[in-house]
């Protein structure tokens, strides 16, 4: 895959490469042996359903009448992309992504800088914030469906008596609030991630280069931009992208808060494709799944050229044969 | 130090997190205020902000309506017994992967992370059907077995990650004192790697903990059910009882969050490390 | 060094809790004994409880038959039952409805369970519409365990408050009424409104009371001339009723309310009126806010030519073809919807009885019952039909118009937009696509 090297954290010694070496015989049984349990967990468990699973996306594969399961070529795909609502879906992805990365990223990026410098109890409270990481998405979503609940939920108690609003807001009601509640709920998740990854990054970064700033002279903005985030670029171009993969494929928070409503206002592609799994239909969901698969390969692939240094240092890649 | 800091940037940066802070444990402490307050009070207007007359009720309540007892000790062995597996499993091939070079090593990475971008709902119901075929449905073991399955990809870019921070020189030595590739991966790199073992099982135990799909479509009985498979059930059924609802929830979290504010530190250098290194 | 300590101590639980998970589970077989594994989809937790103490009683008779019953949650209950039959393991008795025995008939994934039913003695006993549902096409793929038909539930204090004498007849009676009983100030609201799971039956029952002159009874979704009921201009008229209803008499989070939300609002004492299943009377009966005679029901309202099409909707129990066990589980369905087994599910459950018998039984005469009889007593007025529940695509449906009435409700489309893309729907199913 992509060529890339990431700034050492401190303690990596720089021992490494002498050890791949050229290997026969008795010891490629040996590793073998070693990789076998791996490749049959994941063969057996995950690539066989998937297979099997992609192939019904070429069928009229539907439990609700399987008398007619024939091959059908592209059908699936052309329903789906003449579909509304999956059309539909495709914009709340794109928002739900965009809307989910952007703050996480300004906020975790911002919690980042400000923990970098050591402070009393500065483990303790990483520790803290670290929780939300530690709840599933499902169990976020029933968290804040319990929190923007119209009637009895404390976001508009809250909002009330700070007097920003006056009546109730129907959050998880009415379509135009729906998306902003589930994204303050998934912001809520991910932003720690960001901070952490990113503050990871950031001690990895040596002094010198910003006491070496400080002697030119250089700004607190020309520091951030002209150092720092040279610095840890590969870390911070790589964590957006797990995020976009993984925010783009959790529908459990979105399945626990709304299910995808009211009025399909919150069914992003991966929550639909739960919905039209449950109607039955799984050659239409089937061929979601592989749109999905096929859309984040060729995301990442573009996004890590994109990123890839300008000039590739040439110790990365080493794949014999 | 960095550079020195006005004391206007030391109030903004102190503001700034402790505002961070409080976003970040409000919904928590809400949910456990929730789970304490007496059933009646829950919907009682105006809301209180702490639970007046604190209650068990909830918690009982819980115990005695459902078999939270059993999913509560159904997640505790499946998400045991499949980190540990999954553990030992991605240790070996992240050694063979962090130390060797081969043809098909690209494929094989390749494959692995490919795993992550698949949407598991598009290999569930053949998933289901396979295991069917070999008696693994509704069956904690069958459920322990795919998730060992789901954890590996992941586990073991983490721990190739850690695995690059050991010198190899470490079990060549004990090689050439005579110890087999097994032993000398077991006794000379494990005991050096122990943080980043202790990340990785708890990663793979998080993440076995929560998962909800998987063991809502594999489970069926009560008696086999895990703690997101049953929260699944209560929020979906008849009446959702907020009071309970928040009492699981809470019992639910507190465990994993207590693993992870202990290992993220860890964790987090397994997934830069690894993640970076491809 | 701690970590280790701490490495060492997550392995040691690991290898007790293999044991102990290694230990006899419950599903673990003694010797000679026939498991049944059966499957409800319509789960509640009353049900079960009442399902469970049958199956104690069948079991209690029929000993060297026990009974494992799995409840799944009610909305992804269809798809866990679609995974079992598809798998052919698993599952012996299941729950069956109007809406999944053609699919699941279809892909011969249920027993057709005629030969086992013929001379036996609890067929005499069921009512005619029961015999028919038995008997559908010659095959026995379930034997009902009650109707489903909706009625209206009211606050008779609220009515008589806001100044009228008794429950509203007609869908334009009861949107006058709800107005009136609207006061979101106190936290009150006219009608606990559907906008969530299941939006698209309530919006399809009030279309039909509009529509009903012209209604093809056997296939309650066509007019006698051929087009679907959406087609009709009245259907405009009946949407647009709804929405006002909507609009002036229910709550705004009502566009999110499934099943246990509306009647969640009316045993909270939150709304005036719900149109609901007699299912719901055991609900509504142990709710603490609002007493026994604060309430009743009243018939279905009728729509502008004083009728009202009542699409009674069933409900029973199957066996999987896949059963290696067909004899027992037959013997348990026979069990469950015969004498005291299916007067006590019938009543307990508040369904529309499956047994002739139930006609003498004074429970199902009164109080909440009694909108039931008067519906049955005037057959003209309340007029049973048969809407296409079991096509294939049923499901879809039903996401589709819950989908299409938020829309309506949110106002992001107008009851003509709406209604132009229902009419296109079923002509094109119809029509094979």
């Amino acid at each position: 895959m992509a060529v890339l090297q990431t700034e050492r954290p401190v303690r990596r010694p720089p021992a490494r490469t002498s050890h791949r070496r050229q290997f026969t015989g008795r010891t490629a049984l040996v590793l073998l042996a070693f990789m076998l349990p791996a490749i049959v967990f994941v063969a057996l468990f995950t690539y066989y359903p998937l297979l099997n699973g992609i192939q019904m996306a070429f069928r009229n594969y539907n439990l609700n009448d399987l008398s007619d399961t024939s091959w059908v070529g592209l059908k699936n795909f052309r329903t789906l992309l003449h579909d509304d609502m999956f059309r539909g879906t495709v914009k709340n992805s794109v928002v739900w992504v965009v809307g989910s990365l952007v703050p996480q990223f300004l906020i975790g990026f911002t919690m980042a800088l400000w923990l970098r410098r050591k402070f009393r109890f500065r483990g303790t409270y990483q520790a803290l914030v670290f929780f939300p990481w530690a709840v599933s998405g499902f169990l976020i979503g029933i968290l804040f469906r319990w929190m923007f609940n119209g009637e009895f939920g404390v976001v508009n108690d809250l909002l009330m008596k700070a007097h920003l609003i006056d009546t109730p807001v129907p959050w998880l009601a009415d379509a135009k609030y729906a998306m902003v509640a589930v994204i303050v709920a998934n912001v809520w998740y991910g932003v720690t991630f960001f901070a952490i990854m990113i503050l990871a990054a950031l001690q990895s970064v040596p002094d010198e280069l910003y006491e070496a700033a400080a002697i030119d002279g250089a700004g607190k903005v020309r520091t951030l931009f002209g150092i720092t985030i040279p610095s840890i670029r590969t870390t911070l171009a790589l964590t957006v992208l797990l995020r976009v993969i993984w925010i783009f494929n959790s529908p459990e928070l979105i399945f626990g808060m709304t299910g995808g409503g009211p009025a399909n206002a919150t069914h992003t592609v991966t929550s639909y494709m739960i919905q039209v799994t449950q109607e039955g239909d799984y050659g239409r969901a089937s061929a979601m799944g592989v749109m999905v698969v096929f859309v984040l390969i060729l995301f990442a692939i573009f996004y890590l050229l994109a990123i890839r240094p300008r000039t590739p240092r040439t110790t990365a890649r080493k794949v014999a044969g | 130090m960095i550079r020195s800091e006005t004391l206007a940037g030391r109030i903004a940066r102190f503001g700034g997190l402790g505002i961070c802070l409080l976003f970040t444990v409000f919904p928590l402490y809400w949910i456990l205020v929730t789970s304490f307050k007496a059933p009646g009070t829950i919907f009682a207007y105006p809301l209180k902000y702490w639970p007046g007359d604190f209650s068990l009720e909830n918690y009982r309540g819980l115990f005695s309506q459902s078999n939270f007892a059993v999913f509560l000790v159904n997640s505790l062995i499946v998400s045991t017994v499949a980190a540990a597996l999954s553990t030992v499993i991605s240790l070996l091939s992240a050694y063979v992967l962090a130390r060797f070079e081969f043809v098909s090593k690209g494929a094989v990475m390749g494959a692995f992370l490919v795993t992550q971008m698949i949407p598991g709902f598009i290999a569930l119901g053949s998933l289901y059907i396979l295991m069917t075929k070999l008696y693994l449905v509704d069956s904690r073991w069958g459920l322990v077995l795919v998730y060992v399955a789901v954890s590996i990809p992941l586990c073991t870019v983490m721990l190739r990650g850690f695995f690059e921070n050991v010198p190899a020189s470490l079990e060549e030595a004990a090689m050439v004192d005579g110890c087999s590739r097994l032993s000398a991966l077991f006794r000379v790199l494990v005991p050096v790697m122990t943080p980043g073992l202790a990340a990785s099982y708890i990663f793979n135990f998080v993440n076995c903990w929560n998962e909800l799909f998987l063991s809502v479509t594999l489970l069926n009985s009560d008696n086999n059910k895990t703690i997101p498979a049953a929260l699944n059930g209560f929020i979906s059924s008849y009446n959702i009882d907020w009071g309970s609802m928040s009492a699981a929830a809470v019992l639910s979290i507190v465990p994993t969050m207590v693993l992870f504010a202990f290992a993220s530190r860890y964790i987090v250098e397994g997934l830069t490390a690894g993640a970076v290194k491809e | 060094m701690r970590y280790r300590q701490m490495f060492a101590s997550i392995a040691a639980a690991a290898v007790v809790a293999a044991v102990a998970a290694c230990g006899p589970g419950p599903a673990e077989k003694a010797n000679g004994e026939v498991k049944l594994q059966m499957v409800e989809s319509l789960t509640n937790p009353t049900r079960t409880a009442l399902l469970k103490k049958l199956i104690g009683d069948f079991e209690a008779k029929n000993s060297g038959i026990k009974v494992q019953l799995i409840s799944p949650p009610t909305n992804q209950a269809d798809q866990k039952i679609q995974q079992m039959l598809q798998s052919g393991k698993g599952v012996d008795v299941l729950e069956v409805r109007d809406t999944t025995v053609g699919p699941f008939s279809t892909n011969k994934w249920i027993y057709d369970m005629a030969p086992e039913l013929k001379g036996w003695d609890g067929l005499s006993a069921l009512t005619e519409n029961a015999l028919k549902v038995t008997q559908q096409g010659g095959k026995s793929y379930m034997v009902p365990y009650g109707f489903y038909g909706l009625s209206l539930f009211y606050r008779k204090d609220l009515v008589q408050q806001a100044g009228f004498s008794g429950p509203p007849k007609s869908w334009s009676e009861l949107v006058e009424q709800a107005k009136k009983i609207n006061d979101p100030a106190k936290n009150r609201y006219g009608y606990s409104f559907r906008g969530g799971l299941g939006a698209g039956g309530n919006a399809v029952a009030i279309i039909s009371g509009y529509v009903i002159d012209e209604l093809n009874h056997d296939n309650a979704f066509k007019l006698t001339n051929g087009k679907t009921i959406f087609s009709s201009p009245k259907a405009v008229d009946a949407l647009n009723l709804y929405l006002d209803l909507f609009k002036n008499a229910s709550p705004k989070s009502s566009v999110s309310w499934g099943y246990p939300e509306m009647v969640q609002g009316f045993t909270s004492g939150t709304t005036g009126f719900l149109l609901q299943d007699p299912e719901v009377i055991a609900t509504v009966k142990e709710s603490k806010t609002i007493k026994e005679d604060q309430w009743g029901t009243a018939p279905l309202p009728v729509g502008p030519t004083g009728k009202a099409a009542q699409p009674l909707a069933n409900a029973g129990w199957g066996v999987a073809q896949g059963s290696e066990h067909k004899a027992e589980a037959v013997k348990l369905v026979k069990f469950l919807t015969s004498g005291d087994a299916a007067m006590t599910f019938s009543k307990e459950n508040s369904l529309v009885p499956i047994l002739k018998s139930a006609a003498d039984d004074p429970y199902f005469k009164d109080g909440p019952w009694a909108s039931y009889v008067a519906m049955n007593s005037s057959p003209d007025t309340y007029i049973v039909v048969t809407q296409p529940r079991g096509v294939p695509w049923s499901t879809e449906w039903g996401n589709k118009s819950d989908a299409d009435v938020q829309k309506l409700i949110t106002g992001k489309a107008q009851p003509a937009d709406i209604l132009k893309g229902w009419d296109d729907y079923w002509t094109q199913k119809w029509a094979g696509k």
